[in-house]
């Protein structure tokens, strides 16, 4: 009897304790993290308001004795050559990712619907074949792709980006929104079929609301995407003004004297809008990511 | 209202047929209940009538139209879902008005029918709220409600009380019949629960592997199953099935169990074995038709006792007869205790009887 009574009151105890050492490591774990992905972007932003001879100094000003926001002028001054091709830049990664992003959900939207509704022959094969693009890193594609882009006399034209970025980003962007259709369940289109729709307005009228967190979801990671990529875009674009951002930045950086306020500034302004984007649909996203997790 | 016919219908997925030459005919303002296993094609023969899965051959027609082609839209059905399909993202009011505004009604006339429905359903309150704000008796009674404030010619209803829990089951299924009488309708209902058809239904269709079984009143299936799936289908407990063999000597006829003990038949119980195709017959007999006695009787039958089941006002006995599990009900102030002898008396005005081989009810005449 004693000895039931003993361990039945001791166990919660140590439960307890065995919880919070486990509680205190996930924290300092998740500040190493915080610090990880936090500072550098933190110190992009500090060096991006000082002066050009300030960012070089050592040992480092932890914080700049003069901020200036000099950097974001001279930037986004149309007036000077700095200004203009970094507005230029901008413009044009604004441009492709945005029409890529149009056309990923215009192509995407469909073709999942179907891969996930329909049964036809050569179904699975279709689905797995828009997916084995994505197995291959896409550097093996450079050469191919440069060949076929000039063969088709797209070279140096954005469209060329365009094609590329959605021969990446849809593959999955299908493959997300067809789990997503997936977890619609069929008896919603049939009921609104019954109830006096089309099958098309059954699409648009039921099913489309209901995937609006899914075709968020699909949107923003095709315009991170097509924002964020380098490669192609510095193989398929050679003259300055076509240039998106990253190229952009890189080569006008490289080309003058090495000037780090204005190279952080135009990196920070650059992830403007994809943390804007993020931070204000990113309940979309973690819904997109997780949904038929759980039933409900 | 209107009356429903299927005239020789199929539905083929390659080579399985998931309907099967099914004919029947729901008149206006009938309950027909659709029963059978999962898989029995019940579900589909709905689809099919609601026009949601194309059909193979044969003829769908709702009240003077061939329905074949027609979209599920065009067809004047209203269904009702297993899982209810309310459309998440609408209010209980938008729900109701959807297939309204999907056939363009003037709005007054929109809001006026939606209030009656409501009203009718006692869900006045609920109007402004979400689906997923309901108890699952609420979304099962806006679904109902979907259905009727568009006054269809058929309504369709595809298990919908399987997601209820048991006590509000019982008082959807009242609700549901009482909604039959009062509107009149014609009303197509599938359920693998064959009490609910039992009890809700003017009609059952009682379905196996895609083929209709037997289509008549609750109560003739219940007292005459046409082979031995409906008679073991039909009915809680389930009827008991005892494989025996037929012999005559003396102009009398025997049936033999496996453990060697003989069973009489009465003149017109013989006259139906004479008709069976081999000398197997199948004794199918009801817990309630059968006497439990604690000494033995004329023509009663030695079984031991294997499982007691009190369940309050009736007892259930089980036995082993010839293989087979008998179950027999006895009142609860009889105490049976297991691996008791006791003795089995069958009703032989109740009794059915089946041919082994062919596994049909086999008939006197």
């Amino acid at each position: 009897m004693s000895t039931i009574a003993e361990t039945a009151s001791r166990a919660p105890t140590r439960r307890r304790m065995r919880v919070d050492g486990w509680r205190w490591a996930g924290r300092i774990f998740l500040v190493f993290m915080l610090l990880y992905t936090a500072l550098p972007m933190i110190w992009m932003l500090i060096t991006s308001i000082k002066s050009g001879f300030a960012a070089t100094q050592f040992p480092p000003q932890w914080w700049p004795d003069e901020p200036t926001l000099a950097s974001y002028q001279k930037l986004l001054d149309p007036q000077n050559s700095v200004g203009q091709d970094f507005l230029r830049f901008f413009w044009n990664s604004l441009f492709v990712s945005t029409v890529t992003t149009i056309l990923s959900v215009i192509v995407a939207v469909p073709a999942a619907y179907a891969f996930s509704r329909f049964s036809f022959p050569g179904r699975n094969f279709l689905f797995f074949a828009v997916l084995l693009r994505n197995m291959f890193p896409a550097v093996i594609f450079l050469v191919p792709l440069f060949i076929l882009m000039r063969a088709i006399g797209l070279v140096n034209t954005h469209g060329s980006l365009i094609l590329t970025y959605l021969t990446f980003g849809l593959p999955l962007a299908i493959w997300l929104l067809k789990g997503f259709y997936d977890n619609i369940p069929v008896q919603l289109e049939q009921a609104a079929r019954i109830d006096g729709a089309t099958r098309f307005q059954a699409f648009i009228m039921i099913v489309m609301p209901l995937s609006t967190p899914g075709i968020i979801a699909t949107a923003i990671y095709s315009f991170i995407g097509a924002w964020n990529e380098y490669i192609y875009a510095y193989t398929f674009l050679s003259k300055n003004e076509q240039l998106t951002l990253p190229v952009g930045i890189q080569r006008f950086f490289s080309e003058n004297t090495t000037d780090f306020p204005g190279l952080m500034a135009a990196s920070f302004m650059m992830s403007v809008p994809v943390v804007v984007l993020f931070l204000v649909l990113q309940r979309y996203f973690v819904r997109a990511l997780t949904e038929g997790a759980v039933k409900h | 209202m209107a009356h429903v016919v299927l005239q020789d219908l199929v539905k083929s997925y390659g080579g399985f047929k998931a309907v099967n030459h099914v004919s029947l005919t729901v008149n206006d303002g009938e309950f027909v209940a659709l029963v059978g296993p999962s898989g029995c094609g019940k579900t589909t023969t709905l689809n099919l009538v609601a026009g949601l899965t194309p059909i193979t051959s044969g003829d769908i027609i709702i009240g003077e139209r061939v329905v074949n082609d027609l979209d599920p839209k065009d067809r004047d059905i209203a269904m009702v879902f297993q899982n209810y399909a309310l459309y998440p993202q609408k209010s209980v009011y938008k729900n109701l008005a959807f297939p309204l505004q999907m056939r363009k009604l003037p709005r007054d006339e929109i809001d006026k029918k939606v209030k009656e429905a409501a009203r009718v359903l006692d869900m006045t309150h609920l109007l402004e709220r979400k689906p997923r704000e309901l108890s699952g008796g609420q979304q099962q009674r806006v679904a109902l409600g979907r259905a009727l404030v568009r006054d269809p010619a058929v309504f369709l209803m595809d298990e919908p009380l399987s997601n209820l829990d048991a006590k509000l089951r019982v008082q959807m299924r009242s609700e549901i019949k009482r909604f039959h009488q009062d509107l009149k309708a014609t009303i197509i209902y599938v359920t693998h629960d064959q009490l609910e058809a039992v009890t809700m239904a003017d009609k059952m269709a009682v379905m196996n592997g895609g083929y209709l079984q037997q289509y008549d009143s609750p109560a003739q299936v219940f007292a005459h199953p046409v082979n031995m799936f409906v008679a073991s289908f039909i009915g809680s407990p389930a009827m008991s099935l005892i494989p025996l063999e037929a012999s005559t000597a003396n102009g009398n006829t025997v049936l033999t169990g496996a453990e060697g003990w003989r069973l009489e038949l009465s003149p017109r119980n013989a006259q139906k074995v004479v008709r069976a195709t081999t000398m197997k017959v199948v004794l199918g007999a009801r817990h309630s038709t059968i006497k439990l006695h604690k000494s033995a009787v004329p023509g009663s039958i030695p079984a031991k006792a294997y499982t007691v089941e009190p369940t309050g006002d009736v007892t259930f006995v089980q036995a082993f007869l010839s293989g087979a599990i008998v179950n027999v009900s006895v009142p609860p102030n009889i105490a049976v205790s297991p691996d008791e002898q006791i003795w089995l008396e069958f009703d032989q005005e109740r009794m059915h009887l089946f041919d082994g081989e062919t596994e049909m009810a086999l008939k006197a005449n």
